[in-house]
């Protein structure tokens, strides 16, 4: 009787077993489907506001590959999705490019590359894991400096396989050639691949409207026969500032509390209070021992300028109206409600509206006012780099020469290729995308020789933390009227120090 | 015959195998092979992360320089008692506490007394329709309330404005953030009315009829009969409101991106040890601070049932 009790308790006991080793066990692919597809390539340094992202992104995590390809080269693990890729148009063309290069019989027996994509959201916690595991991939990108500073101790110096490898720095614009000299000690971490410059778009539409010339085009032009500076950007921008009644800002009848269309903002300039003052001047918040904290009278202007322009002036909006339908939840320029912003080229990926909606508006491109005589436009710029962990580093590099020989890559990613030769063609998918704008690219390639530098996007000690002090100094400005900016640089300059005396201690 | 005690006892009994086990340990051992794939799952899932967290909590572990771990003792532990951004954490998610567990707790009962009233028609519709919202998932729902809420264009401040009123900045003044994620809290509060409704009609009717007939009223009823019956009910949504309450996340890191704003006033404690561990990559500080809201968490909840052991009355115990 025992017998025929216990054999159906056994074999239920062992079926559950397995069942649970089985599903503990499985292997998972991360992937999520995307929901639309985008019109536009978005870039890879883009860090538009949650709310604000244009298409969701997909994963793809390949099958596993050992020390050796099928085509019995190295494997190099390609990282992707810490700066952009993610999107579907842009898997498309990664697979595309790996399995062309792949079959290349000049990679047989040679390298063999292995791309693994993520979503942005989760790509640096990823990484950051797969270097503490002991799992390392090979090279990460495309990936703009703010990517590359968290991970600026894990990254090797390509500056010995430039010159070994014979790689041609020369065909780069000058200013771009040491913009990658970032890692620990000066070490070059990439090389120049896709450029973002910064400069103004303005709204064709809302100046039609309120009859005032469109902003200059060239640096150094007059606008309505004064100089193109931040005092004549203030102006312009009140005068492009709206009530519902239809008074702009320079009105005694204005009414700020019914603001229905604004004068200028510096859109998704990565929430932080010192990367809006660039455009008074380069600066940085720490000295370039990396040692003191220190507030430029750069960034104590433009933080000034920026806190009257949302509370006194009203030419910009708070962060409670940012977020409202008014300026569509973040995303300033598509709403058509502001007249001027000033960001980087990637923005291009996400001026026009979802489909089936139709843009209500044209755009224009604008040199960045100067302040005091210089001219500042920030800039962002994607590379490749190779991990200091890899076994590989010749052939990584190989890729990383391949890959940025690769138009069709870049073109996918929405960036100005640092090579001159190569520029026109993404410049040609602009404007298709954008048949009614007349857009001034010469604009655009004058941008690229004022980059800030130091790069408001500079490496400082303890990053994340540093840069989390950053934002909290935005986000409080933004919200909150009458504060005494002094006092509230002073508390940060505080708050820094602290953060890097720490860290300094840490790291001797 | 056979059955007498005598040829019972005459009758020897089998020598028993040293292998032979007592039918009750038999019993036993299926029950652990039973639920050993469950023990081997808490084992493997849950207890060896949580002494491995533990472990963390006393080494300067960080995700990118793994090599560079080493004990060190009771340094997170003292860290966190000058960082000004831990007593924050901790002064915020105790604030919002203070207002969103008695507002949970009494909205909860109240609607559980609304929808368990005998004379209310389609009870059961108004009960789906109470409960609904707690199916939508938690980020979807935050970024509808981030809308509602706007101070520009949000429907709530619409409406306020409607009757002439001016409604506050509910997402970036330091005051009205508490009162915002209280009232999407009230939204989800489905699970703590059903559980109450349960308690409710646990209660006999008997009790209402004699305090009826003794001339006591709505209020009377409710206070001496209703809430001391129901009272192990209520004890446990209190704990479970309470931890719910320690461990609140979600709708602060989707409001806010993870930052804590309006000036840290929604960073509470479980967002802080997310963006040590996960943002900043000090896990082993983020370990510290996560076995902190260990402790604080059970401190509350063991406080609870000391009170409990007073104030609960269950039926058929010594109160």
């Amino acid at each position: 009787m025992n017998r025929s009790r216990s054999s159906p308790r056994a074999l239920m006991v062992a079926v559950g077993v397995v069942a649970i080793l089985a599903a503990a066990c499985g292997s998972s692919t991360q992937s999520t489907a995307p929901s639309a597809a985008a019109t536009v390539a978005v870039p890879a340094t883009a860090a538009p506001a949650a709310t604000a992202a244009p298409t969701p992104e997909v994963a793809i995590t390949p099958e596993p590959v050992g020390l050796v390809g099928p085509n019995g080269g190295k494997v190099i693990r390609w990282f992707i999705g810490l700066g952009g890729g993610g999107q579907p148009a842009q898997i498309e063309a990664e697979q595309k490019f790996a399995a062309d290069f792949n079959a290349d019989p000049a990679n047989k027996d040679k390298i063999y590359l292995a791309p693994e994509i993520y979503s942005n959201q989760v790509a640096a916690q990823q990484l950051q894991v797969q270097i503490a595991a002991g799992n390392p991939p090979d090279i990460i990108g495309p990936v703009g400096v703010e990517g590359l500073n968290i991970f600026r101790d894990n990254l090797l110096d390509v500056k010995p396989l430039i010159a070994s490898q014979n790689f041609d720095m020369t065909r780069f614009d000058p200013a771009l050639v040491d913009f990658f000299d970032i890692g620990k000690d000066g070490a070059t971490i990439g090389v120049p691949y896709a450029t973002y410059p910064s400069f103004i778009y303005y709204n064709t539409k809302l100046f039609d409207e309120a009859q005032l010339p469109y902003p200059p085009t060239k640096v150094g032009e007059m606008y309505n026969g004064k100089p193109w500076d931040m005092a004549a950007l203030r102006e312009l921008g009140m005068k492009l500032t709206v009530d519902k009644n239809g008074n702009d800002a320079t009105s005694a009848d204005f009414d700020p509390e019914n603001i229905v269309q604004w004068g200028f903002d510096m859109q998704w300039a990565d929430d932080r209070s010192d990367t809006e003052a660039t455009i008074f001047g380069s600066s940085s918040v720490v000295t370039p021992d990396g040692k003191t904290a220190q507030i430029t009278p750069q960034f104590n202007q433009g933080l000034k300028w920026f806190n009257d322009g949302v509370w006194k002036d009203h030419f910009i909006p708070t962060s409670a109206a940012i977020n409202s339908d008014l300026l569509a939840k973040g995303n300033l320029f598509q709403s058509g409600n502001i007249a001027m912003v000033s960001t980087h080229l990637w923005y291009t990926c996400c001026i026009n509206p979802a489909a089936p909606a139709k843009p209500s508006f044209s755009w224009g491109a604008a040199v960045v006012p100067e302040n005091n005589g210089v001219t500042t436009a920030k800039l962002h710029a994607d590379t490749f780099s190779i991990l200091d962990t890899t076994k590989n580093p010749t052939e990584a590099f190989d890729v990383i020469a391949a890959l940025a020989a690769s138009p069709e890559l870049l073109t996918n990613y929405g960036g100005l290729s640092a090579d001159p030769a190569l520029q026109q063609a993404f410049l040609d998918s602009v404007q298709k995308n954008y048949p009614d704008s007349k857009i001034d690219f010469q604009v655009i390639k004058d941008m690229l020789g004022y980059a800030d530098k130091p790069s408001h996007q500079g490496w400082l000690p303890d990053y994340q933390k540093s840069r989390d002090a950053l934002k909290a100094v935005y986000s409080k400005y933004r919200t909150t009227a009458g504060l005494d900016i002094d006092a509230e640089l002073a508390t940060l300059k505080t708050t820094l120090q602290g953060i890097f005396d720490q860290y300094n201690a840490a790291n001797p | 015959m056979t059955d007498s005690p005598q040829a019972l006892a005459a009758t020897p009994r089998p020598r028993r195998s040293r292998w032979m086990l007592r039918p009750s340990t038999r019993e036993a051992l299926w029950g652990y092979a039973f639920i050993g794939p469950w023990l081997l799952g808490l084992a493997l899932f849950t207890a060896g992360p949580i002494i491995a967290s533990l472990v963390m909590s006393f080494t300067n572990f960080d995700l990118l320089h793994v090599d560079q771990t080493r004990f060190i003792g009771l340094d997170n532990y003292v860290r966190m008692t000058t960082d000004p951004l831990v007593a924050k954490s901790l002064i915020s998610t105790f604030k919002f506490a203070l207002i969103v567990i008695p507002v949970t707790m009494f909205a909860s009962l109240g609607f559980a007394l609304l929808l368990n009233h005998p004379q209310l028609p389609a009870k059961g519709a108004l009960r789906t329709l109470v409960y609904m919202p707690i199916m939508i998932p938690l980020v979807a729902s935050t970024l509808v309330w981030t809308g509602f809420l706007n101070t520009e264009t949000g429907w709530l401040n619409k409406a306020f404005e409607a009757f002439g009123l001016t409604g506050p900045d509910w997402i970036n003044s330091e005051v009205w953030i508490y009162p915002a994620l209280t009232l999407m809290g009230l939204w989800a509060i489905g699970n703590f009315m059903i559980i109450n409704i349960a308690g409710l009609q646990s209660v006999p009717t008997e009790l209402y009829e004699a305090a009826r007939i003794d001339g006591a009223g709505w209020w009377t009823q409710l206070r001496k009969i209703t809430i001391p019956l129901m009272s192990p009910v209520l004890l446990y949504n209190l704990v479970i409101v309470l931890i719910a309450t320690f461990q609140y996340f979600t709708q602060a890191y989707t409001l806010t991106n993870g930052k804590g704003d309006p000036n840290n006033a929604t960073l509470f404690v479980n967002l802080e040890l997310f963006r040590e561990a996960f943002v900043f990559s000090r896990m082993g500080y983020g370990a510290a601070i996560a076995w902190l809201l260990f402790a604080i968490v059970l401190l509350l909840t063991l406080a609870l049932f000391a009170f409990a052991r007073r104030r609960v009355y269950y039926a058929g115990g010594d109160r």
